[in-house]
Parts: structure tokens; sequence; C-alpha cells
């Protein structure tokens, strides 16, 4: 027959071609999954992005703060997150298909945005063979929306940091940093945002690093009572601004020249008697003492970066070690030298002192609900990290307590008081550079071993009573919503 | 089962993207009928001829059918037209028993009007989007875009069948006394078609028609004479003519930068090609699903990237079934050149070799497994040119295949 043989051989050509074909198409539609699938440039990726019904964000007590809603009332198109409630902002941060994530969004997105499936395996098995658009869980953080409101409302105006935890169980209630956004308006409001001065994307309560000025003086009466120094003894002159570094520290309200003890310059939080006292514990103790209270360790919360760690059990140094020039190691012991703190950090260790010596993990995440379920889903409660960071003794931190109570009766912090409310705190100021900060820690106590506790910095602001009315104001809003 | 197919499919799309449902329905209808009356004229007139090539047509077909009504709703219409009117003339081709008379007796009238068409594309050939620098492949008449490279691919094929098949006896003689090397007797319509293929490469920079007329070629060569060494001296020339084309014409160099490397201008030269192993990505080995897919991040993918399409969308197994049918339909080509005399039996490894190696060029090019050429993929590209070309080369399967058949018929009619 003719051309048989050229008929077979080009049969069997035509063969090994398409066998070529198929294996390309293998080798791009399996490999391609892990290489192709995830360049910037797979415009599918913000696609399936926009299409992914990502979970909604709510309260302590169910109140709905973030939500996705439909772009344009389409179905199964791009969804849009609505943000409910601008007091919550700085805490939620904001979700965005062209500026990323940030805040409790970027904290959780992997289960709000359904990376992490928590339904059973049948529905995500079908969920994924039918391509059905990712549907995220539903989250609710321990922020209390009326303490929230409360804080942002008092703050409003201000530049700086404020946050409210619950102790033992170290939830936070309230977290503000200022100034802040609409995320409602990001992609809109960007570019105006990112020159905003001040920054409004950065969160000041676990980013900011401030100096902590008279804020340390709390650790330092923590090691001033460890090695039982008197507290009533006077010193001379104790209101007299001084010197350090050609910056002028002075008590945290103007004061006529007098002498003060230390219980009395705390309650004021003049630095002159605690310059004496630094010199008297020495750089051995201090250093301790500043490691005990974890003044290196910045903590964050969990899940809000790659560094998102518990606070250690063991302390590590302080910078102060290896210091040698005796200027350098006053700065430092008075909160104006190396060491740097955050509003976040400041707010565990009078946790410490308000649980009787013990700081509490901060937690966030309160609840989960499954994957595709409805309103009645059950909510799952995750195991929260309750091992707490012994920063000082029970005694020490009782004396603390008492003579932070004493600060609102008198001292820098009045304002704070409040009538009915067992309520302790401190307030101080604090320099850099050609600013002044202040800072408010405190506490009220709730019914056995429950307490709030508050921190406030408020940037190129001198004047400590305004911190202490927001925190006495918040505080007191705060025991009546967990009191309830 | 391939209707079954196409309607599950169909209702699929329907519920995916409700917008489409009118367009893709009246092509669904439109396809049953083809189907339909098709197989039942062929049954009744062509009773012997082959029972698999019309079938698997129509499921490419009116699977191309659902894919362009999903990713261009806006051609789906038109594109069922041309179906119908592909169909019709397929039935003719096939049906008409003088059909293979006519194309060998006048060879050189069909030859000197593909390539009078074919010059006239040159002159005056435009682009139906009307883009400025898109290839000029198209003539228009009367607002009717027609693409002369498509038939002239028939014209062609059936001229080198006739002159080969006469000249086949003395092919193989050569073959004999000038042992490897080819003689210029030989040679010489080689070169010859090579040139016809440099001028079109030049004149029209396609690149995909002037691959497939020299491959197309090589192949009828190598069959008719069954020396090897043409293939070997035909893909020097080959390579000599890519080379060429490289150093010569942008749109050239464009294609082969662009397979290289195209992850270098992923969102610019590249972003097509990019975009279409994207979509391969994306359809893994089950596919998304129809309507559930992206593949509209292709530009213009109803028309060249049509595979890719259905890759996203059909995933590896779409992939792997589409490729199984085209070649099913190539094999039972070349099965019906076995037993037929020179001119049919070249003329149907011509045609099916055709479809094959113009398979290859887009499935490869979009593949990234060559450089792209531009070409369509046979039944399923959106294009009447090439939908009407393919079908009529179908109907000149079935015609051939019928005689096959038949050895009395063949013996009767030549």
């Amino acid at each position: 027959m003719l051309f048989q043989r050229e008929a077979k051989r080009l049969l069997l050509s035509f063969l090994v071609m398409f066998a070529f074909i198929a294996l390309a198409a293998s080798y791009w539609a399996i490999n391609g999954q892990t290489t192709l699938l995830k360049r910037e440039d797979n415009p599918r990726l913000v696609e399936a992005e926009a299409a992914v019904r990502r979970g909604s964000i709510l309260d302590r007590n169910g109140v709905p703060l973030v939500i996705s809603v439909p772009l344009n009332n389409t179905i199964n198109g791009a969804m849009i997150r609505r943000y409910e409630n601008p007091a919550m902002v700085s805490a939620l941060g904001y979700y965005s298909l062209r500026y990323g994530v940030n805040g409790v969004e970027a904290a959780y997105d992997d289960l709000l945005s359904g990376r992490i499936p928590t339904a059973d395996l049948n529905t995500a098995f079908f969920n994924d063979l039918l391509e059905r658009p990712r549907t995220g869980t539903d989250i609710m953080v321990t922020l209390d929306t009326a303490i929230q409101e409360r804080l942002a409302e008092r703050m409003a105006g201000n530049i700086g940091a404020g946050i409210v935890i619950a102790v033992p169980s170290g939830q936070i209630l309230g977290l503000v940093s200022l100034p802040t956004y609409d995320p409602n308006q990001l992609d809109a409001q960007w570019d105006a945002l990112i020159a905003t001065p001040g920054d409004p994307f950065f969160n000041r309560v676990l980013q900011g690093r401030y100096q902590p000025g008279g804020a340390l003086q709390t650790p330092l009466m923590a090691a001033a009572s460890l090695v039982d120094i008197p507290f009533d003894v006077p010193h001379e002159n104790a209101t007299l601004p001084l010197e350090i570094d050609g910056i002028s520290l002075s008590c945290a309200v103007p004061l006529a020249p007098q002498a003060l003890n230390l219980s009395e310059a705390y309650a004021y939080a003049c630095p002159r008697p605690f310059s004496a006292l630094a010199e008297q514990l020495g750089e051995t103790l201090i250093d301790d003492i500043f490691d005990t209270f974890r003044l290196t360790q910045y903590p964050t919360l969990p899940g809000f970066t790659a560094l998102a760690t518990p606070i250690s059990p063991t302390p590590t140094s302080t910078p102060m070690r290896s210091v040698s020039d005796p200027n350098v190691f006053e700065a430092a012991a008075l909160g104006q030298g190396e060491i740097v703190v955050s509003p976040l950090m400041m707010a565990l260790i009078t946790a410490g002192i308000a649980n009787d010596g013990n700081a509490p993990q901060p937690q966030l995440l309160y609840a989960t609900r499954a994957l595709g379920s409805d309103d009645q889903a059950t909510w799952i409660y995750p195991i929260a990290n309750t091992l707490s960071v012994p920063i000082t003794t029970e005694t020490t931190a009782r004396r603390l307590q008492d003579l932070m109570r004493n600060t609102l009766v008198t001292g820098a912090a009045q304002n704070a008081a409040r009538a009915g409310f067992d309520i302790g705190g401190h307030a101080s100021l604090a320099y850099s550079g050609e600013e002044t900060h202040t800072w408010f820690i405190g506490f009220v106590t709730l019914t056995g071993p429950q307490s709030i506790v508050i921190v406030i910095v408020l940037e190129q602001n001198a004047d400590t009573q305004i911190a202490a009315d927001i925190a006495g104001d918040v505080l007191t809003i705060a025991h009546d919503r967990l009191s309830r | 089962m391939g209707a079954l197919f196409l309607l599950v499919n169909t209702l699929a799309l329907s519920i995916a993207i409700p917008r489409v449902t009118l367009s893709v329905w009246l092509s669904l209808a439109g396809w049953i009928g083809c189907a339909l009356v098709g197989n039942a004229l062929l049954i009744h007139w062509l009773p012997s001829h082959d029972r698999f090539l019309f079938p698997l047509t129509m499921i490419l077909t009116g699977w191309s059918l659902i894919i362009i009504a999903r990713v261009a709703p806006e051609f789906a219409e038109r594109q069922t037209l041309w179906m119908v009117i592909a169909v019709i003339l397929m039935l003719a081709t096939s049906l008409i028993p003088q059909i293979l008379q006519w194309l060998r007796g006048y060879r050189y009238t069909l030859l000197m009007m593909g390539l009078i068409f074919l010059v006239a594309t040159i002159l005056f050939g435009s682009h139906p989007s009307g883009v400025a620098g898109a290839p000029a492949l198209w003539l228009n008449i009367a607002n009717f875009y027609f693409q002369p490279s498509e038939p002239l691919k028939i014209v062609l094929v059936a001229f080198l069948a006739s002159y080969l098949a006469e000249q086949y006896a003395v092919l193989r003689a050569d073959q004999q006394s000038f042992g490897v090397f080819p003689s210029p007797r030989m040679f010489g319509p080689v070169l010859l078609m090579w040139g016809l293929s440099m001028v079109v490469l030049v004149w029209q920079r396609d690149l995909g028609t002037a691959a497939l007329f020299f491959l197309v070629f090589l192949i009828l060569l190598y069959t008719a004479s069954g020396q090897f060494a043409i293939l070997v001296g035909g893909s020097l020339l080959a390579i000599v003519g890519g080379i060429a084309a490289y150093l010569l014409f942008a749109v050239v160099r464009l294609r082969v930068d662009t397979w290289l490397n195209p992850w270098l201008e992923a969102d610019g030269r590249a972003y097509q090609v990019v975009q279409s192993l994207m979509a391969f990505a994306a359809g893994g080995i089950t596919g998304s699903g129809v309507g559930q897919g992206s593949p509209t991040y292709i530009p213009v993918v109803h028309s060249d990237f049509i595979f890719a399409a259905l890759a996203e969308e059909w995933g590896l197994i779409g992939v792997i079934t589409v490729l199984i049918l085209l070649g099913v339909i190539g094999a039972r080509g070349l099965r019906a050149s076995v037993s037929l005399r020179p001119f049919q039996a070249l003329l149907t490894i011509g045609l099916s070799s055709l479809l094959i190696i113009q398979s290859f060029l887009i499935i490869g090019g979009v593949l990234k497994l060559i450089p792209l050429t531009g070409v369509t993929l046979p039944f399923m590209s959106y294009g009447g040119s090439s939908l009407v070309t393919n079908f009529i080369i179908i109907g000149l399967l079935l015609r051939v295949s019928s005689q096959g058949e038949n050895p009395r018929a063949v013996s009767a009619r030549s």
C-alpha cells in the first residue's frame, strides 16, 4: 500500500508532538500553582481576594465593628470592608486590596480571609471543589466598644496613645493611637494620609518608643522597697529642676521649693530625689530591677507581627549593664537615657503591680466563629496564654499600689480620682528633644483580684492633669462595664 | 455523549453568568441542528464515511462556542452563524462526488486564484479591528472580512498532492540514483515552496502561515519521496529562514524574545503569553469550572488563546481531552490515506498534517513550548475563515474516507 510507512511515521511524530504539549500543559498546571499563581502581577490574586467574604470583627459583646458587604450590590462579586465605628479604627487597622492590611485586620488576616479553614473537612472539600469564594472566620476581639469610644472621645485632638487592659486576664479593652484615619476612605485618601504629620498608620501603643521619663520612678520605687530604703526621709530642694544633658527635668506639677520624702516625690513625679535614689541603689540593683520589669522586651499582641512572642519569664539584660559614665547612668535611671518604652510595655508593668507582682500576657482575640456559619453558630473561645510574668514581690506590688492611690489624693494625678472608685495612678513628664510628653499609668480595682489598668501618653503636652482626667473617666466606665 | 457534555456545560455557564444565557443557548440550539442534520445527511448520502470525523469535529466546535459565549459573548452568535455556514460547506464538499476530480483537474486555476488573493491581501489587506500595526491578513469586501491564507492552505495542499502524485514514482527513482542526497528535481520544489513561505513572511509578517505552508509541504514531499533527507534539508532551510526573519523583522524578534524570556516583560509585550501560562496554572488539573475562572485577563482570548481559556476552566483534563480529540481527527485522516490512490492519499495526509501542525503551532505557542505564531486553533478559535476552511478540510477527509472504504467507488470515480 502506498505511503503506509510514511503515514505511520507521521502519526508517530504527531503523537510525540502532542505528548510534548501534554507534558508542557501538565508542568504549568501543576508546577505553576506554586510559582506562577503566587506572582504579584497575577491579577487573579486580586480578584480572588476581592471575592473573599472576609470574616466580621465584633467586640467582646458581639457588637459588629467591621463587616464585608458586596460592592455595588453584586452577587458573587467583589466585597468591600465597612468599618462601623470610627472610634475603633486605631485598634482594628484597615483592609485594602490596594494597600494591604494593618492592625487587627493584619494580625488575624489568615483567619479573617479564610486561609485557615475552620469549617469541617466535608464543607471545606466541597467549597474547594466548587470553587466557591473563600469565606473567612468571624472573630470577636476583647475590645469593648463603650470603653474604646470613651477613650477615643477623651483623647480626641491629642497626639498619643492610650491602652486599657483587664487584669488578670490581660484582655485589651481599649486601644487608641492618634492621629488616626478613616479606613472607609483609605483608597481615596491614601496619598494625603501618608503625608500627614505624625503618621496615622503608626500604632503608637504597640510600636511607639517613648522616653519613659518620670514613668521609670515606679520601678525605682520597687527597687527601693525591695532593699528597704525608707520612703519617709525628706530630701532637701526636692522640687527644684534637675539638669541632665542640657535638659531641665522638673516635677509633674509646678511646686514651690521645698523638701519632699520619696512618697511625696513619687506623687508629684519630682526627679531630684530619684536621682539621689538611683545613686543610692547603684547600677547593679537598678539593672536587676529594670531587667525584672522587662524594660528591654517590647511586647506586642499575639498575631500582630512576626516578633509577637509572649513576654519571656526569663529577664534579659538592660543596656545599662555596660554603662560606666555616671551621667549616662543617671539619665538612664531617670528615663532620659537609652531606655525607651512602649505604652503596651508600661501597661503590662502597671498590670503586674495591680496584680500583686504578676504581669499578665496581653490578649486581643476573644473568640472565633466557624467558617460559613450563621449568626447563631457557636463561638469558640481559644485557650489564652495565662502564663503570668513575675516582675516584683506581692509586698512590693502592694506598697506600689498604695503609693499610686496616694498620688490621686496628693499628687500630680489628682484629676484621675473619682468618688466611689478605688483608683491608683502615677502621672509624670518625659522629655524628648524639644518636646515634653506626659505619662499616666493607673488602675481601678474591681471585685476580688480583678482590676483594670490604663496607660496614656500625650505627646507635646506638659499638663499631666489632662492625662489623669482622661484616665479617670475611662477607668470609671471600664469599671462599670466589667462589673455588670 | 458530546451533546450531553455541551448541554451540561451550557447549563452551568447560564447559571454562573446569567447575562450570557441567551447567546449560549442559541449557540447550543444551532449546534444541535447542525449536528443532527449533518449527521443524517452524511449517513444517507455518504454511508461509508468515517464515523469519527464529523462528531469529533462538532464536539470541538460546540465546546468552542461555549468558551466564546463565556469570554466574548458579543461574538457567540456570529460564530454560531459561521458554524452553520461551515457545516453546509463541509456537507457540500463531502457530498459532491466530483470534488476530488475538480481539485486535481483545476489545480493551476485554483492555485492562481489563491495567489491572486494572496497578492491582493499584501496590497489591500486590513485587520478587522482596524488597529494600526495589527497584521493585515484580511480582505475587506463590503464589510465582510475574509482571510485568503486560510482557503489557500487547502488549495496548496491539493496542488502539491496533485503534483506529487504525478511525480512520486520519479522522485522515488531519484532516491535510488542519488543516494542520500536529494536530486535538484526533488529539491527544486522545496526551494520554491520555501521561497513562497518567505514571501508570505516578508510581506505579511505572518510567521504562522509561513511556517505552516512550509512544514506541510515538507511532509508531503517526504511522503511522496520517502526520503528522510528532505526533512533534514527542509529543517535546515527553516532554521536559516527563522534566523533571517529574527534579524530582519521586529515582529518575529518580538515573538522569539518573549518566548525565550517572557517574565522580563510580563506586564508589557509578553503580557498575553504570561497571562496564558497563568491560566493553565489557575486551571490546575480539574479546572476552575465553566464561568468560574478569569480567562478574560488574556487579551483577545477568544481567538489565538482560546486553548488557554479552556485550560483555566476545564483544567488539564480538558486540555488532554482536546488533544485526544484533535489527535484522533488527525489519526483518522491519516488512516483514510491507506489503500487509496496517490492523489487521494497525499491529499489526505496533507490535510491531516495541516490540522495537526496548525494545532501544535498554536498550542505550543500558548504554552511557551515554541514561539507564538499567531495561527488559529482548528475548530475552536473564533473566526469565520478559519472555521469554514477547517470544516471544508473535514469535508474532503470525509469524501476520501468514503472512497477508501469502497474501492469500487474509488476506481469508478477516479
